[in-house]
């Protein structure tokens, strides 16, 4: 299973280490102004905490790198199941906070499962495709398998409820299944469907969730309760300028006008401290690391490796859209944190372990080149 | 098991080429918008908003919504609202809050005016949020502090509305009281709910109906200056007031309950015994709820709970006492209906009653006689009631017991309602760890023993026996309504069971409650009225268990704290009851002296008022003509 090979270590992918060792760099000094200046004590020991996630993340990460793809990949639906086990565990004897049922506490710690399903759906998904592989598009009846696969963790996580991890599920789930190709009357169909069913999952959503689709569409309709965010936020991030003012500085942030400003919403804090600079370098890095996964996508030397690839990539990409797009106020505010940034082990140990596997995509793609 | 290398055969590497270029596209443009969204906030708004962020700038300010109101039956107003005034300090980086403090202080000793708890306030203070400095302040501070506003930057004064209790005591253990919501409170609260700060019910009526009488917090989002005020607003959802609560009570027959029993520890509960509305509740002694309004102080917090008379619990749904003679209609009731007796069936009384070797007395040292079951409910006599628990054991009168109602909540709107005490040989078994003695059901026939009951649950049990067998849950509240007067939700009578007893045998425990009011040598021959006829039940619940020895009782009796408490349960009018009243007066001696009396009061004050209510409607003094012709034991 594990094997440490001299090749590892010769084709050990720096780049993409470093990309993500200074992103999180980044996000752990805008946690340490997140949480700074705030009379609660408990507060400022934030960015210890998340140096803590940073060492289990790199822990997670290393295992993902040393331990072969295709190990994983053999035992991609076991990985699945154990993760849908835990989801249930979280709906038998969650934690609950504000109303939704999403941790579970191991000794101290809580981890949030929704979280790691992210990844398993992808190992999952991956190897489905790889042993159905059919040359051609696929029709909507061969896809009810993958599409189960996703939607028994997506309808446990929409009842916890959690819409915005929900929802990546889903992107996941369209942008794989784009990726391995759709006949093209079956993406027809599933169109005219999606159409129908919109206003049918409305009447799923949770009365918050509606408030906020609805806030989204017109700010001004509740500037108090969920409209609230976003003007802060956009307060925040304009008020920034093009340098920012200075670490430590945004007012804003120090004010704490900001809710859930070390989480979904740490975009704001950077943004209105760094500027349009800082939020633009950022911006690169991610756009750097994005592209790099789908550079180890197009280099993986097997199907399944590929998808794997596909798969971490969008999952960070799609993630930083949408936190970023609803921080400035053009998506709608849902729960997606900021990959590496936002304050939060699940999302930072699962991202983390993730990242480890595409460098396991990346090196293994000179050793089976040799076998 | 496939060797590592496999799936290598007939994947082509460059498979996927083409796709990556319109993935970059894709992702190029998403990253490009962001880019664009954010050259568009930070440089082309980006003075606007920066301005926005430092004269900052905009907050968020809560309106808190007004409670409902509770009113009587008759729509007498019993709770009101009316403002508080509170000081609040909003500090902001450059203002320092103790020389403000100390600033305030100055101004209110120059008019000898005193300000509390400054120790109280939080050692450090975070900028922009506001800080009470004083909650409900006299009108004399007010004007102090308004008239200085300019020399007292960031302080402000608030108006909140705090309750009135119109009523103050007579109705306190009902109402209850309100607070600031704890953090246990806020913890167990669903989502959204419940915030820091809201004002919430916590004891009584304003807890039990709580989520209805709080109404929704508005709120606001305002822009503010440097010194805290606000300077415009930029949106504003107003708060919604709760809905009106229209109790069952009768504050006429809670006024008279509440005078007769005056300062003696005790309660009195009326029901309607037709459709189980409670319509006087009286639990003494009692408290001010208006100590509450705006947080109680510390001292007088502690002088309530440290009272030993226990202001706070409401005897009449939670104190538990032994019901005593007012017991045997349930005995009787039981020994009837399994045939043990007829209601001519006779009892030799000689003033005591031989079990082994223990001896039980007859109230009445001399003795009784030859009693039937009329004469033994009539003059209460225990030694008839002694041979009907030998015959029936424990068991069975603990089952008609229940189905009076007894031995379990009632399920009466309001909180802490307790299910008093109905011993069964299993109970004993399980709880005590010890067998039932036939003795102990022989003391449980005349209510002593392990036998406990609350005040509701006697009138409630007295209340089954006046209607003729049905079993209502006693209800507090007749209906809510909103705001304009819209009826939100009407509480219906609600049939909890039916009493399996036979209507004839029921008739003749009635006619029997009405000779022991009515007849000469009845317990409550006291209680009798010409205009009404009232039937009703004395008890004397012995405290503690009175020794044989002759002297050694009458020093027992002397001590106050073992007095007896006095019962007494009555209904009226014979023929077609509408009201049943259980007074309970706690070490207060015989039931037929001193509780019977209480009882009157409350029966006068119903039929007067109702007197006066018919002399105007005719057709209704026809109805109760009616009921007059119905006919007599």
């Amino acid at each position: 299973m594990i094997r440490l090979d001299r090749r590892l270590i010769l084709n050990f992918d720096w780049t993409l280490f470093i990309l993500v060792l200074i992103i999180s760099g980044i996000g752990l000094l805008n946690i340490y102004s997140a949480g700074f200046s705030l009379t609660d004590l408990r507060q400022t020991q934030l960015y210890i905490k998340q140096v803590q996630w940073i060492l289990i993340g790199l822990v997670g990460m290393a295992l993902a790198f040393l331990i072969d793809y295709r190990f994983l990949n053999r035992h991609a639906y076991i990985i699945y199941g154990i993760s849908i086990v835990l989801l249930l565990v979280v709906f038998t004897a969650g934690y609950a906070t504000r109303g939704s049922q999403r941790w579970i506490a191991v000794g101290g710690f809580t981890f949030q499962p929704s979280e790691l399903v992210k990844l398993t759906i992808i190992l999952a998904l991956a190897k489905y495709f790889d042993r159905h592989q059919i040359g051609r598009g696929y029709h909507l009846t061969e896809l009810f398998i993958p599409f189960l696969i996703v939607i028994i963790p997506f309808l446990f996580i929409l009842k916890q409820p959690d819409l915005g991890t929900g929802l990546i599920l889903f992107i996941l789930f369209l942008s794989i299944v784009f990726f391995v190709g759709l006949d093209w009357k079956s993406l027809l169909i599933a169109a005219a469907g999606g159409l129908i069913l919109t206003p049918i999952g409305w009447y799923f959503l949770k009365d918050y969730q509606r408030e906020r689709m609805l806030t989204f569409f017109s700010p001004e309709r509740d500037p108090l309760g969920s409209g609230y965010h976003i003007i802060q936020s956009m307060i925040a991030v304009g008020s920034g300028g093009i340098f920012g003012k200075g670490f430590l500085k945004g007012s804003q942030t120090q004010l704490k006008f900001l809710p859930e400003q070390q989480t979904d919403f740490v975009f704001s804090v950077f943004a209105e401290e760094w500027g349009f600079l800082g939020g633009m370098i950022l911006l690169i890095m991610f756009l750097s690391l994005i592209l790099w996964g789908l550079k180890i996508m197009i280099h993986s030397k097997d199907y399944p490796g590929a998808l794997i690839a596909f798969g971490i990539t969008m999952l960070i990409f799609w993630e930083v859209f949408i936190n970023i797009g609803m921080v400035l106020g053009i998506l709608p505010v849902v729960g997606i944190p900021l990959p590496f940034l936002s304050y939060g082990g699940s999302s930072m140990v699962v991202l983390m372990t993730a990242v480890g596997l595409l460098m396991n995509i990346s090196v293994r793609r000179f050793i089976l080149q040799s076998s | 098991m496939r060797k590592i290398g496999d799936r290598l055969d007939g994947y082509d590497p460059g498979q996927f080429k083409h796709k990556f270029k319109m993935l970059f596209i894709i992702v190029s443009v998403a990253l490009s918008l962001l880019v664009m969204r954010m050259w568009y906030l930070q440089v082309i708004e980006g003075d606007e908003l920066r301005q926005r962020s430092e004269n900052n700038s905009v907050r968020l300010r809560k309106i808190k919504p007004m409670r409902g109101l509770i009113m009587d039956e008759d729509r007498r107003v019993l709770v009101d609202n009316q403002p508080s005034f509170d000081i609040v300090f909003i500090p902001n980086r450059t203002k320092d809050i103790r020389t403000v403090i100390d600033k305030i202080k100055e101004l209110y000793t120059e008019r000898s005016l005193t300000l509390p708890a400054l120790s109280a306030l939080p050692g450090r203070v975070k900028p922009f949020v506001p800080v009470l400095l004083e909650r409900n302040i006299s009108m004399e501070k007010l004007a102090v502090v308004e008239t200085h506003a300019l020399e007292l930057p960031g302080v402000v004064t608030e108006v909140t509305p705090v309750r009135k209790y119109l009523n103050g005591e007579m109705t306190a253990q009902i109402i209850g009281f309100t607070g600031e919501v704890s953090r246990e409170e806020l913890d167990r609260s669903a989502a959204g709910k419940l915030s820091p700060g809201d004002i919430i019910g916590k004891f009584g009526i304003e807890k039990f109906l709580d989520s209805h009488l709080r109404g929704k917090s508005g709120a606001e989002q305002v822009e503010v200056n440097v010194a805290g005020k606000a300077v415009r607003s930029l949106g504003r959802i107003p708060a919604t007031t709760g809905d009106n609560v229209v109790l069952t009570i009768d504050s006429a027959l809670q006024e008279a309950a509440w005078s007769a029993i005056g300062n003696r520890a005790g309660a009195v509960a009326v029901l309607d015994p037709r459709n189980g509305a409670v319509l006087a509740l009286v639990s003494s002694p009692s408290f001010d709820p208006n100590l509450f309004n705006g947080g109680i102080s510390y001292d007088d917090w502690e002088t309530l709970s440290n009272d030993p008379r226990h202001p706070m619990e409401n005897r009449s749904i939670s104190g538990q006492y032994p019901p005593g003679s007012t017991y045997k209609i349930v005995v009787a009731a039981a020994a009837l209906e399994e045939g043990l007796i007829t209601p001519e069936t006779t009892f030799y009384c000689n003033g005591t009653f031989e079990l082994g070797d223990r001896v039980f007395r007859c109230w009445q040292a001399k003795g009784h006689g030859n009693v039937n079951l009329h004469r033994a409910i009539v003059e209460s006599c225990d030694v008839y009631f002694y041979n009907l628990g030998k015959l029936l054991g424990v068991d069975r009168i603990a089952a008609y017991a229940r189905a009076f109602g007894l031995g379990a909540p009632l399920g009466i709107d309001l909180p802490r309602e307790k299910g008093g005490l109905i011993p069964t040989k299993q109970w004993k078994l399980s709880r005590l760890r010890e067998s039932w003695q036939t003795g102990e059901t022989i003391s449980l026939a005349i209510g002593q023993g392990f036998n406990l009951v609350t005040p509701i649950q006697l009138a409630n049990a007295y209340a089954t026996l006046a209607n003729g067998g049905v079993l209502y849950r006693p209800r507090l509240v007749k209906q809510l309504e909103s705001l304009d007067g819209h009826v939100v939700k009407v509480f219906q009578p609600e049939k909890q069971g039916v009493l399996p007893v036979r209507p004839q045998h029921i008739q003749v425990i009635n006619q029997a409650l009405w000779g022991a009011v009515n007849e000469k040598g009845g317990t409550g021959y006291i209680l009798k009225r010409q205009e009404q006829d009232v039937c009703g039940k004395t008890g004397t619940a012995q405290v503690i268990g009175l020794p044989q020895d002759e002297k050694a009782r009458k020093a027992k009796r002397v001590s106050a704290d073992f007095r007896d408490h006095a019962l007494f349960v009555c209904f009226a009018p014979y023929g077609n009851p509408e009201i049943v009243v259980a007074v309970i007066l706690e070490n207060a001696g015989h039931g037929g002296s001193a509780a019977a009396p209480v009882a009157r009061k409350v029966i006068d004050a119903y039929f007067s008022r109702k007197k006066m209510t018919q002399t105007q409607p005719p057709a209704q003094a026809q109805g109760a003509a009616d009921v007059r012709k119905m006919p007599k034991p």
